[in-house]
């Protein structure tokens, strides 16, 4: 067998195998005898076709089977020898495949690029620094107490905020039209619910005033016939109420289901949760801009194999994310995720480098250490260790998310870092959002 | 012989364990024809259809077996066998023929 390899692009080769004619031969008569003593043909009886006969009826067949099975062979031998890594599928073309003569193909095949890493300490990035103030949970119990809060209903004029319970009919000229009434129903003013003007046609109504309104349907409105029309509404207020936000006391802490219902507990509680979301936060914010510096200062060409590996996976999460079963993921465009995946599997390629280059090994004690941390949230911590250390599945990928993270410290030896400073709000901000707040100021 | 007698004659090869033999080793190619053919006429016809030279023919009556079924005694299809062979050195192709 006979190879010769051609660099055509960093990250392609194209080899060139020849295998001569007595191998083929040898290989497609072998496979002939193996059919010959399967096979059953009228007129013989099985294991007693001659051989030359079952050249004749499937010799063609069994050729192209052979020929397919040894260029694979020597494709994979060609890759032995020549000691390259394939990043993907091979595109294998005969040449020749004539009987008789040498048989002669050409492999193109994607191979992982060679990866020079350029110098960590170019990489910029902003470490923030936050930390969970009393104030910060003061605003998260109020959320709290927002969420709970109860409708009372009131003898006053409504405003802004409150919750109105009405009957109403409307009209268009003198006929009332399909799908303008509704009975009982409960409308908190200012949630910008119905059509404008609606609203606040009934700011200041009191409990049992009728009112009639006129308002001007919007030109979007999604009723045809309703689009840019004037119309008649004959409103019935029939209860008029106002949110009362709990008292933040051992009452209100026991709807939460604390084992000590107490407001320190809670608080306690709360801001557990808050630092362990900011923690996270910081820490997965830190990442994300590590790794862009780290993908933005090192150019790689990536396998065309990869990126569409990679447009695989992102699809597939598309379509959990749309929910149905039985969505065809193929149907979304690959052109959708190009570049997310191309920034994807180039990341994959640096990491993997960084870690190859600096020979990390997963931290058995940092895999637990993570494994706690994440237990936390749950009821039964040692339980969900437990299934973690057991399930191989699922412990591998923790390891590779440990793995991650010690690479994220290595970046962080050597990267610039600069430290900001922020509240508890701004630091748990999705990235972009963080960043919008930052031009503002 | 006339013309069309010469497509009626041969009815098809016989291949089977003995027919591949007598092939490879004699030189002898084994047809199924009809019932009333007789070895000139066979001889002609294959001269004429496969272009060789045929040096003998030997034939023979396979006779149908009588078979028992539900509704009584049923009987296989008799078939004529014949033997040709040809000049040294020329063979027929049944799978090109066919």
């Amino acid at each position: 067998m006979q190879v010769s390899v051609e660099t055509t692009s960093p990250i392609e080769r194209v080899l060139t195998i020849s295998v001569p004619a007595a191998r083929v031969d040898e290989k497609v008569n072998s496979e002939v005898a193996k059919t010959a003593k399967t096979i059953r043909i009228d007129g013989f009886r099985k294991g007693k076709v001659p051989v030359s006969v079952v050249k004749k009826r499937y010799g063609q067949g069994i050729r192209i089977d052979a020929v397919e099975q040894i260029m694979r062979d020597a494709y994979v031998e060609a890759l032995q020898k020549e000691s390259i890594q394939p990043a993907g599928a091979p595109s294998i073309e005969p040449k020749s495949l004539a009987e008789g003569a040498d048989l002669e193909f050409v492999i193109k095949v994607e191979v992982y690029p060679e990866i020079t890493l350029a110098d960590n300490s170019a990489i910029k990035v902003e470490r923030i620094i936050s930390e969970v103030t009393d104030a910060d949970v003061d605003t998260m119990l109020e959320t709290l107490r927002k969420q709970n809060s109860e409708w009372t209903s009131v003898e006053r004029e409504s405003a802004d905020g409150d919750q109105v319970t009405i009957d109403f009919v409307g009209y268009l000229g003198d006929e009332a039209f399909e799908g303008g009434a509704a009975q009982g129903h409960k409308l908190v003013l200012g949630s910008n619910t119905m059509i404008p003007g609606f609203e606040s046609g009934i700011l200041g109504a009191k409990a049992g005033e009728e009112r009639t309104i006129s308002v001007t349907f919007p030109e979007d409105y999604q009723a045809e016939n309703l689009k840019g029309k004037e119309a008649s509404f004959k409103i019935t207020v029939s209860e008029v109420a106002e949110q009362v936000l709990p008292e933040l006391n051992d009452a209100f802490v026991e709807k939460f289901g604390l084992e000590e219902a107490t407001l320190d507990a809670l608080r306690a509680e709360v801001r557990k949760n808050m630092d362990r979301e900011l923690n996270q936060a910081v820490k997965s914010k830190l990442k994300n801009s590590l790794f862009e510096g780290l993908s933005s200062i090192n150019e790689v060409e990536v396998p065309s194999a990869l990126i569409d590996q990679e447009v695989d996976g992102l699809r597939k999460q598309a379509g959990q994310q749309f929910g149905g079963q039985g969505f065809d993921v193929s149907q979304l465009p690959a052109e959708l995720f190009q570049d997310e995946a191309k920034k994807r599997a180039k990341l994959g390629l640096l990491i993997s480098e960084i870690i190859k280059s600096n020979e990390m090994k997963v931290d058995d004690e940092r895999v637990y250490a993570f494994l706690e941390e994440m237990a936390q949230a749950y009821q039964e911590p040692q339980q969900v260790i437990d299934f973690y250390l057991k399930n191989k599945e699922q412990l591998s990928q923790v390891q590779s998310a440990v793995l991650e993270e010690q690479v994220v410290d290595k970046l962080l030896e050597s990267a610039q870092v600069t430290e900001v400073t922020l509240g508890y709000e701004d630091a748990i901000k999705p990235k972009a959002q963080a960043e919008e707040v930052g031009e503002e100021a | 012989m006339i013309g069309e007698r010469i497509y009626k004659v041969l009815l098809g090869p016989h291949i089977s364990e003995k027919a591949t033999i007598v092939a490879e080793g004699n030189g002898q190619y084994v047809f199924r024809v009809t019932g009333d053919a007789t070895k000139p006429e066979i001889k002609q016809a294959i001269e004429a259809l496969f272009e060789v030279k045929v040096e003998s023919v030997r034939t023979l009556n396979h006779k149908g077996k009588t078979k028992r079924t539900v509704r009584g005694l049923g009987k296989r299809k008799d078939v004529k066998k014949a033997y040709v062979r040809l000049a040294e050195g020329q063979d027929i192709d049944f799978m090109v023929a066919e």
